[in-house]
């Protein structure tokens, strides 16, 4: 419940903070850029000014938390597209994050060296 | 010590662990089987066996494989950088991994253009044969448990049906095609190619190819993007698109008679696009033509009802509505009507405003 409020509350504070930017500069406000024409375009649907806002909010709380220094987000998010923030937003936890080949091979030796000492299989030769 | 207190194996139990052995990893490789040969896959023209061997090689440190990778390709094509240099915007600690997106965003900031190709294996071997290395994602576990590897394509050999990889700690890990494919199908066939500004792929779709410009322009490249627009616009000059592209970098970098140019030229080939409309309105309404924006914003507003644009084209609308109405600086309407003469080309633009 408290986080719901907390959610809301963010949602509220956000909007009317873009609108306030939005404000002194409307000339800014006013052209389509390139990356939401293209969304038109594509099955993916419209981004909005705002949809995209929203996500960049979401995601700098997210990178925090995932342990990204505060002082470094704004530069991380700033390589990316409207599109691009709106596609990350609520699925960062959940998307491809590329480590390491080497645990999965870990593993498998693991179970080759579990399947040797049970006799089911005998590929590690004792040396002479 | 073990071995010894166990009898002596016969054939019979040889084979019986083999058949354990192949029922337990079966449903493992079961999707390899489906794989057709790299040979089979490639066009008929397509060059059967390359391997980019000037790749650099960056081992990769624990969990970094994205830096590392990445670190690769950037290398590969001219900008200097090491995976240490990559790690703090690029590594996501609480995933100990590297998300695509960010890859992609790290990239840009160097200058490279970030182009996602199309997840077939002509379009690999295409980029190959043009000297590219390319930045793949793989899902080296099972749909189950995935483990994401990103590892850098160097090379490839029909005759043998394999591919060549710079991967992890392996300087030249050499794969059978069906076990990459099958990893790469499960990361999703993501192949990225990096281009230098203003450089082309081998068979680019303009969207996507205008989609990869867009990201360069926010990571802040703006000189770079502008290069690659030019580029996309000499490739496909009956794109609208292209040319939007082009009049957003103009107006970014505030050059408004190029930005005015460029949107002229995508109306006069989509008259139809109420984007075209609304920026060139904008462009107008900066550059001292309130009644030439109004015109352009008006046909926008017609454009835009009923659309997700209708909000922006309001926004135009009242922002001319709220500004000065005479034509006191107006550079770009020489002799022109209030509806707004249509110029046809930059030169066009130049030579009226040299009449004034």
């Amino acid at each position: 419940m408290v986080i719901e409020h907390l959610r809301r509350c963010l949602v509220a504070v956000t909007c009317i903070s873009l609108v306030g930017a939005a404000m002194p500069m409307p000339a800014q406000a006013a052209i389509v850029s390139t990356d939401r024409a293209i969304s038109l375009e594509q099955r993916a649907g419209y981004i909005s000014a705002v949809t995209a806002g929203l996500a960049r909010e979401d995601l700098q709380a997210r990178f925090v938390a995932l342990g990204v220094d505060p002082a470094q987000v704004q530069a991380r998010l700033a390589g990316l597209t409207d599109s691009e923030l709106a596609a990350l937003a609520g699925r960062i936890d959940e998307l491809p994050a590329g480590g390491d080949a080497l645990a999965i091979i870990g593993i498998v030796f693991l179970v080759l060296l579990l399947l040797e000492f049970t006799g089911t299989i005998d590929i590690f030769k004792k040396v002479p | 010590m073990i071995r010894d207190l166990r009898a002596p194996r016969t054939r019979g139990a040889r084979a019986r662990s083999g058949r354990a052995l192949a029922s337990l990893l079966l449903p493992w490789m079961a999707a390899c089987s489906t794989v057709a040969p790299l040979d089979a896959s490639l066009p008929g023209d397509a060059p059967r066996r390359i391997e980019l061997t000037a790749t650099p090689f960056f081992p990769q440190e624990d969990h970094q494989c994205g830096p590392a990778a990445l670190a690769t390709v950037l290398a590969a094509s001219g900008v200097p950088v090491v995976p240490a240099d990559l790690v703090a915007g690029s590594y996501l600690p609480g995933r100990e991994g590297s998300l695509q997106a960010e890859l992609v965003a790290a990239a840009r900031r160097h200058g490279r253009l970030a182009y996602v190709l199309p997840g077939d294996p002509g379009s690999l071997v295409a980029e190959l044969a043009a000297g590219r290395p390319l930045l793949v994602l793989q899902n080296l576990g099972v749909d189950a448990y995935p483990r994401w590897h990103y590892a850098v394509l160097v090379g490839l050999d029909a005759g043998r049906d394999e591919v060549i990889l710079r991967s992890g700690r392996r300087q030249r890990e050499v794969m059978s095609w069906a076990r990459f494919d099958d990893s790469w199908r499960r990361g999703g066939r993501w192949a990225v190619v990096l281009l230098e500004p203003g450089a082309l792929p081998e068979n680019p779709e303009p969207l996507r190819f205008l989609e990869a410009i867009a990201g360069l322009e926010a990571a802040g490249r703006l000189g770079d993007a502008a290069a690659s627009y030019a580029a996309a616009a000499a490739r496909w000059p009956e794109h609208a698109l292209a040319q939007l592209g082009l009049g957003n970098n103009a107006y970014a970098r505030g050059d408004l008679a190029a930005a005015v140019a460029s949107y002229q030229r995508g109306v006069a080939l989509a008259p139809g696009n109420a984007v075209l409309h609304n920026n060139l309105a904008q462009a107008l309404l900066d550059a001292g033509c309130p009644r030439q924006a109004e015109a352009e914003a008006r046909t926008a507003a017609l454009l835009a009802a009923g659309t997700p644009l209708e909000g922006d084209v309001r926004d135009t609308l009242e922002a001319i509505e709220a500004g000065p109405r005479q034509e006191g600086r107006c550079a770009v309407e020489a002799g022109g009507s209030a509806t707004g003469q249509p110029l046809s080309s930059r030169d066009d633009l130049e030579a009226r405003a040299a009449d004034r």
